[in-house]
């Protein structure tokens, strides 16, 4: 088994409201192979944006901050790096791409003025051999005509292409980690296969490691190796994507499961949904964090929370979780 | 040629701001305004002599034919004569404007490229106590009225320092130019200075919340870049509005009170003493002028949106 | 496998049950005790509550009365009996000060009620038909109002009514509207498409009533900050108007106080500028801090804060 690319070791991110200070991140490890994909799924709210915000460096100030926790990426110590370090490394070491591409490009900069300037930032290019670099990289993600497209502004472009612009944008310095968060939400449901497509192609292509942030599972399910269940700031499952898929443990991967829509030997009444609703950051039950929504929560449930545990190649932490094997006591 | 039609269509659409503009004035000076037919006879006029007066003044025509003379006079430039000193109204413009201009524009310059660096500062330290200091600065010059900064000022530079003069304008050179001007460009930029910065660090904050600003971020860039390309850039359209809807008001009303404070004869002094003496000519000649730069400024604000926004087409 | 529709157990620990939030949920609620919190908003209200009892003082008699009798020498330094001193004409300062208060206060109110009503009632027309001749037509009218100069527009409007002294109100109130009208317009654009109004036309309410009645309502918090704004815009103008002989004339006022004193300051007396000054700077430096501590309660996400 090769090395791990990045570990996140016991990360916890804290943020200031106007209701006190709240953990949006508790406590949260997993690490990442080269070359693999990793998909960080769970609702909105579950802290997955939050960590891969913090991943970057990139917390909103002063509001958020990083409480404790250890973030490495090829033995480097993120966390402890200052702002003008971390500015060197991000585009060219470790890139993010973001949900929303109309917004997400400056707009009244062309693409390849935007493209061009990370390249010269971090490669040290010429203008010329920059833009050279920014046509050939708009091609690999199938923009037709890339050397007239290079000098369009963001608005003359269709979301599906904006995004593959940024996704070019954020491979042309060749990264060792791409962060994707909800990279294609925002789009419809053809142009999302073709753009997931394309970030697998180029990720064959560059070896780059890729942590795909999503609330989607059937995504999950098509593109990633292994799949990292988030909820309320805390992982509550990882395992590798078919694994999960197949026997998953805690009881909320499980909820989520049963609740996607598909074609069942017999016709259901009612789709399975999860009932109630997530709690409030502010205000957390004391045990564990789905008790409140679980039909197999109990006593020890409501009163501890329970630990990560690892169990043939699932990571959980659940007292009574699903599955074959009989729980532990 | 597309661009000269866009120009051409954008003044054709002035027009009825202008007529609105000119209306509401004549309405109001000409048509309400003193009558002064007396003002032109002798003691005991016969009922021929105030009707000759009144035909020479032409009060004995419609009201549309007197409003269609006015318009007729802006489009030509030609306003006649002024009531009190009998020189020719255009001569008394083309005298007195260069004087404003020169007069108001360093204050004007200073205090919004003041503004936008104090809004920046500002802006990207929010929430910090030099946020703070710059904000609290920023609400006491609003607080304070120009007349009383004016006044203050004179006091202070010209009768307790002694460094600058403080009525007249005698300017020859660049040397006495700065002379003179000084203290109404202090006397303008202190005044203004609260309000712009106020505004334009509204202006950048939101910008600085845009995603693409967290793009750049997560992309390497760094605090320069990021304040230029990506915040300033894209704030300019609502500061370059801004600034120039600020032109009338701070030319016209700034230029009004300060050359009469300090006695400098611009046209803002002119059209005050046309106000108390009631000089028509005058006043009829600043009003459509100022009606007519109004128009301007709007068809020049619409360039420069396209200038700096390429989403915004000529449409 | 199908999941247990159960939710709670029956016997689960109260704590589960989500707390009670100590503040309250409704918009005002809110607002109000992110005021009370701001201590830079509770100052301004509180030098504006004071001076309009000073005001309200002049009103009912209590004070400043005297502001036009001649009880002292001229120029006579502050003292026990003249605690700012006199005029060039022998009259008491702080009398004339005190009742400044109150022209100041007539002045600011009548504009700023009367301009945010007018504000009100054209923004939201022209904002809800936008797009058609009545909005054009508004529109036409805020521009027209616009480009006239100010004190131009105060002096024509005086000429015209020949004296009246209600002059000064009615050409503040004509222009300062149109800030309050583009704002709401602005708003009431972004409201008429919200599925309220789409429900209120379907049960066949008439337009009128749909924009008065539940539109306006939505732009309150607009309303209040805007016509905080003028009624400081208003006090600064009459200061200058009365300078230019434009503004009050049959009582007094702190501009016409600096007016006065404009003559005076040159020769080193400087009484009766320092006093008019800065009951003036303090009052609309008091709402402006009270105008801002508004703003910031009803909308925090204003200037990042």
């Amino acid at each position: 088994m090769s090395e791990a690319l990045l570990e996140v070791d016991r990360l916890s991110v804290d943020f200031v409201t106007e209701a006190g200070i709240v953990r949006a991140v508790d406590d949260v490890s997993f690490s990442i192979r080269p070359g693999r994909t990793l998909g960080i799924v769970g609702e909105s709210g579950c802290g997955k944006s939050v960590t891969s915000l913090a991943l970057m460096g990139l917390l909103p100030r002063p509001a958020g901050s990083i409480a404790s926790g250890a973030v490495r990426l090829g033995g480097v110590e993120l966390t402890s790096l200052n702002e003008r370090a971390l500015r060197r490394m991000r585009g060219a070491e470790l890139s993010m791409i973001f949900q929303e591409p109309m917004t997400a490009l400056n707009p009244v900069y062309t693409i390849g003025a935007q493209m061009s300037a990370v390249l010269r930032r971090h490669q040290g290019l010429s203008r010329r051999a920059a833009r050279a670099r920014a046509i050939e990289m708009l091609e690999r993600v199938g923009i037709p005509v890339p050397a007239r497209r290079i000098d369009e502004y963001p608005h003359e472009l269709s979301g599906g292409m904006r995004q593959r612009a940024m996704i070019a944008m954020a491979l042309s310095c060749r990264p060792k980690l791409l962060i994707a968060d909800e990279p294609t939400t925002a789009l419809d449901v053809t142009t999302q296969a073709q753009v997931l497509a394309q970030i697998a192609e180029l990720q064959q292509e560059l070896g780059t490691a890729v942590i795909l942030v999503t609330h989607d599972l059937g995504v999950v399910a098509e593109t990633c190796d292994d799949a990292l269940v988030m909820y309320c700031g805390q992982v509550v499952e990882q395992a590798p994507t078919s694994v999960l898929f197949e026997t998953p443990r805690h009881r909320y991967t499980e909820g989520l499961i049963a609740a996607i829509p598909k074609v069942r030997p017999q016709r259901l009444a009612r789709l399975p949904v999860i009932p109630g609703t997530v709690p409030d950051l502010a205000e957390l039950p004391p045990g564990c964090r789905f008790a409140p929504r679980c039909g197999f929560a109990d006593e020890t449930c409501i009163r501890r929370q329970p630990a990560l545990e690892t169990r043939c190649e699932s990571r959980f932490a659940c007292f009574h979780p699903a599955g074959r094997q009989a729980p532990q006591a | 040629m597309e661009f000269l039609k866009y120009t051409l269509r954008k003044l054709a659409g002035g027009v009825p701001l202008i007529l609105g503009v000119t209306l509401v004035s004549f309405v109001l000076m000409v048509y309400f305004g003193p009558d002064k037919t007396y003002e032109l006879l002798s003691k005991n006029p016969t009922a021929e002599e105030i009707a000759q007066v009144r035909v020479q003044l032409g009060y004995d025509q419609p009201f549309w034919v007197r409003y269609g003379t006015y318009l007729k006079e802006l489009a030509t430039l030609d306003f006649g004569y002024s009531d009190s000193t009998g020189e020719r109204v255009g001569a008394i413009l083309q005298r007195t404007i260069p004087v404003s201009l020169l007069l108001l524009a360093p204050g004007f310059v200073l205090g919004n490229l003041l503004g936008v660096v104090l809004g920046l500062v500002a802006a990207w330290h929010r929430g910090g106590w030099i946020d703070k200091a710059i904000m609290g600065f920023a609400v006491v010059g609003m607080s304070i009225s120009f007349l009383v900064v004016i006044i203050a000022f004179q006091v202070l530079f010209g009768v307790v320092l002694g460094w600058f003069p403080v009525r007249g304008w005698n300017v020859h050179d660049l040397g006495s130019y700065l002379h003179y001007v000084s203290v109404p460009t202090l006397a303008s930029v202190f005044v203004a200075l609260g309000y712009n910065t106020r505004f334009f660090r509204a202006v950048l904050v939101e910008e600085m919340q845009r995603d693409h600003v967290r793009t750049a971020r997560a992309f390497g860039a760094g605090a320069v870049e990021i304040l230029w390309k990506n915040v300033l850039m894209n704030a300019m359209i609502p500061i370059v509005t801004r600034v120039m809807f600020s032109i009338p008001l701070v030319v016209v009303s700034g230029s009004l009170l300060i050359e009469s404070y300090f006695g400098i004869p611009g046209v803002g002094k002119v059209t005050f003493d046309a106000i108390t003496s009631g000089d028509q000519p005058i006043l009829k000649a600043v009003v459509g002028l100022t009606a007519v730069m109004f128009v301007l400024i709007l068809i020049v604000n619409d360039i420069l949106y396209r200038a700096f926004d390429p989403r915004v087409a000529l449409k | 496998m199908s999941l247990p529709t159960a939710d709670l157990n029956p016997g689960a620990d109260a704590r589960l049950q989500p707390a009670s939030s100590p503040a309250s949920h409704s918009l005002w609620g809110r607002a109000a005790s992110r005021f009370a919190a701001d201590r830079a908003a509770m100052i301004g209200l509180a030098i504006v509550m004071a001076f309009f009892v000073v005001a309200l003082g002049v009103w009912l008699d209590w004070w400043g009365g005297n502001w036009a009798e001649i009880t002292g020498g001229q120029w006579q330094p502050p003292s026990a009996e003249h605690w700012f001193g006199t005029t060039i004409l022998g009259q008491d300062i702080f009398a004339r000060a005190i009742f400044s208060t109150r022209t100041a206060f007539e002045i600011g109110l009548v504009v700023a009620i009367a301009s945010t009503l007018l504000g009100a009632v054209f923004g939201a027309l022209s904002g809800y038909f936008a797009q058609t001749p009545v909005d054009a037509v508004i529109l036409w009218l805020k521009g027209v109002l616009d480009s006239i100069p100010f004190y131009l527009f105060v002096a024509a409007i005086a000429f015209a009514l020949d004296g009246n002294p209600w002059a000064m109100h009615i050409a503040m109130i004509a222009t300062f509207w149109t800030t309050t009208a583009r704002l709401v317009r602005g708003e009431v654009m972004k409201l008429k498409n919200l599925e309220f109004v789409e429900a209120a036309r379907a049960m066949g309410l008439h337009s009128l009533v749909i924009i008065f009645r539940h539109i306006v309502p939505n732009t309150f918090h607009i309303l209040m900050v805007q016509a905080t704004i003028v009624f400081v815009a208003a006090i600064k103008s009459e200061v200058i108007l009365s300078f230019l002989g434009l503004g009050v004339s049959d009582s007094v006022s702190w501009g016409l106080m600096i007016a006065e004193s404009t003559t005076e300051v040159i020769a080193g007396h400087y009484m009766n500028f320092i006093v008019a000054s800065s009951f003036l700077f303090t009052l609309v430096m008091g709402f402006n801090l009270f105008s801002d501590g508004l703003q910031d309660a009803l909308d925090p996400k204003r200037s990042g804060r």
